[in-house]
């Protein structure tokens, strides 16, 4: 009952105007970011942090979040309508959706899309509700040692599921947390790495590196002919799917959501991977499934409500345990911390209000979504017929405004330049950039909670084994980090994952 | 003396190299891993309270160097693909302007400045026609200013340049 009350304050909070526009613009934002081919989640979210400096912390949240779910709507878009998704969770979509465009039937595949996604966000979202007070609860029991360990375990995870190669996760990794450490060190108060510079005395601008490494990096590593071919928008009649496809589509919804929301718990499991997994599940247990590639709404509509299923889902060790699940999720995060807002468990007892008012309004964003996305499809597609020129130029403007506008300092838009040169270096390497991002964000928390642990046990690093909660979160990494060697495999799609 | 090292692949019999760009990578991060070590214990490792600020860094510079090192003897048993190369003019017109951009913003303003250079991105680069190149270029400067000074409360820069200062630049 006081879960359900506390709901209802939320919602009360999250409906004023001012909230509900932060909102609307958010959806709208993160779909155009979204459809967008070229800016990714990351990056957009990171990019328009600075829209939000001055906005209280509530309504600043709730405008990032729903850019966040926003873009898993907007990349479907392109999918369907181009062959080409706007972001990775929505590349399964465009073997169906765009045969049902081939085949005349694109609004409907837009339709279910849409619904599928609201069904599986809002079904994620009462996850959160459910689990916010006992995982809370749960987080509050936990000291310094559980908490550094449960970050190792969550760093483990991005690190053995990122990209091709685990020895270059681990130096990504390792880079993001050096990164993280320029500065003020935060428990003896001496600079380090800060080569005599005043202006890294504070650390590194945190969004001039994500939109140096994500946005600027992926701007530079443009080769010509990535401009998408002419696309056109299909008619309002043509949106209405029959009652046969939502009957067929209404089991795929189901599978898709169970997917995308036991996914999106685990950190390092990204969107693209519950949506292949969705597919896959079609492909087994569809009525329809022989139709599958041919254009079956199935293959629309699982694919998608298990992307935002997880997307939605993710949140939740994010809003309980304070550990975020993937990239995108680490600079929301930041944001979070920005607005001088810890997630966590302490969330639940020292920003009650703001923390169900935000629930509350992903309820309320997922219903934007569906009623922004659907009859304003003509819209969508016309940016798709922006010229690459014009989309570079005013990309860049952005970049430059959300770098400068941090701490109002021209140096932040030097740091982006260097991050953004740094960023193209590791995608020619091969390097995977999130668990750079994760442990940009973690690091610091993770160092304070290292040294804390080694105060108590006065040096003995036997506090994170003698302790039983610690003592299996440090197993579980260990067992993560050397599963190559036990021969575990790992989804195949996350070696091809660009957010990854 | 050529900086490729030619290995053979396992079970193939051909001749493979391990690409510069790769080997320069490894360097660096090989460097950077080296450099934080030493500079960790110079920050000191441990102190009388417990640890001290060096400890997690010398950790990290620990793994780097050795993340490094293990990827110099994958390489050299199994040469990985290099990625396809990037538009190197599009890299340079980026950067550079974006550095020129960053170097006079707080001379002449955000507005003058950030009108150059959408001006160079749009009309140059991008060939656009005069007419669209200017309606752009004028409201993503002087718009973008206005829209974020005074309407999310958010300044950008206006010139340190007295006259320009005083004509709202």
């Amino acid at each position: 009952m006081d879960t359900l009350n506390e709901l209802l304050n939320g919602f009360a909070a999250a409906m004023t105007w001012q909230n509900l526009l932060f909102a609307f613009l958010g959806c709208l934002l993160g779909t155009i970011i979204g459809v967008l081919p070229g800016i990714g989640p990351v990056a957009g979210v990171a990019l328009l942090i600075p829209l939000t400096l001055n906005m209280d912390a509530t309504g600043a949240i709730i405008m990032l979040c729903a850019i966040f779910y926003g873009t898993a709507y907007g990349g479907t878009i392109t999918s369907v309508l181009l062959n080409t998704p706007g972001e990775a969770a929505s590349a399964i979509t465009t073997i169906d959706g765009y045969a049902m465009t081939k085949i005349g039937k694109a609004g409907a595949a837009l339709t279910i899309a849409a619904v599928g996604s609201f069904v599986g966000g809002t079904i994620a979202t009462l996850g959160l509700v459910a689990a916010a007070k006992p995982l809370g609860e749960l987080g509050l029991l936990v000291g310094p040692p559980e908490f550094f360990a449960l970050m190792v375990v969550g760093i483990s995870l991005l690190v053995a599921l990122a990209g091709k190669s685990m020895v270059k996760a681990v130096i990504s990794g390792a880079l993001g947390l050096l990164i993280s450490m320029v500065g003020i060190d935060p428990v003896a108060g001496a600079p380090r790495f800060t080569f005599g510079m005043d202006r890294l005395l504070d650390g590194v601008s945190f969004v001039a590196v994500i939109v140096g490494v994500f946005g600027l990096s992926e701007l530079l590593s443009y080769r010509k002919g990535d401009q998408p071919a002419a696309v056109h928008a299909p008619n309002l009649r043509s949106l209405l799917p029959t009652g046969k496809e939502w009957l067929r589509s209404a089991p795929a919804m189901a599978r898709g959501t169970g997917i995308g929301f036991g996914l999106g718990l685990i950190p390092g499991m990204t969107g693209s991977v519950s949506s292949l997994l969705s597919y896959g599940a079609e492909k087994k247990f569809s009525r329809n499934r022989h139709q599958l590639g041919k254009g079956a709404i199935e293959g629309v509509a699982g694919p998608e409500t298990a992307n935002n299923a997880h997307a939605n889902a993710a949140l939740i060790p994010l809003f309980t345990l304070g550990i975020p699940a993937s990239p995108t999720i680490a600079v929301l995060m930041g944001a979070f911390l920005q607005q001088g807002l810890t997630p966590g468990p302490t969330l639940f007892t020292e920003n009650s209000e703001i923390a169900w008012a935000i629930i509350a309004s992903l309820f309320i964003g997922n219903l934007i979504l569906l009623l922004l996305n659907v009859p304003l499809v003509g819209l969508w597609t016309s940016i798709l017929r922006v010229p690459s020129s014009i989309l570079t130029a005013l990309i860049l403007l952005f970049m430059v405004i959300g770098a400068y506008t941090i701490n109002f300092s021209v140096f932040d838009v030097f740091v982006m330049i260097g991050f953004g040169l740094l960023g193209l270096a590791l995608r020619h390497l091969d390097i995977p950039l999130a668990p750079m991002v994760l442990t940009l964000v973690l690091g610091p928390l993770m160092e304070r909670s290292l040294r804390e642990s080694l105060e108590i046990s006065q040096g003995d690093f036997s506090i994170f084994t003698s302790r039983p909660i610690s003592a299996v979160l440090i197993g579980l990494g260990l067992l993560i980090v050397f599963s190559p060697l036990l021969k575990l495999r790992k989804p195949k799609a996350l070696n091809e994952d660009p957010e990854t | 003396m050529t900086t490729e090292s030619v290995t053979s692949p396992p079970g193939t019999g051909k001749t493979a190299r391990v690409a510069p760009t790769v080997l320069a990578g490894i360097g660096a991060f090989a460097a950077v891993g080296v450099y934080v070590l030493v500079s960790s214990i110079s920050l000191g490792l441990w102190t009388s309270l417990g640890p001290g600020p060096g400890l997690f860094p010398f950790a990290m510079g620990a793994v780097l160097a050795a993340m490094a090192l293990l990827w110099l003897l994958q390489e050299l048993r199994n040469p990985s693909e290099t990625a396809a190369g990037v538009d190197r003019g599009l890299v340079i017109a980026v950067v550079v302007s974006l550095v020129l951009l960053a170097a006079v913003m707080d001379l002449i303003g955000f507005q003058l400045s950030m009108f150059a250079f959408l001006l160079y991105h749009l009309k140059v680069r991008g060939r656009r026609t005069w007419v669209s190149s200017l309606i752009i270029a004028v409201a993503g400067s002087f718009g973008a200013f206005y829209a974020f000074n005074y309407g999310l409360n958010v300044a950008l820069p206006v010139s340190t340049i007295p006259f320009l200062n005083a004509i709202g630049l």
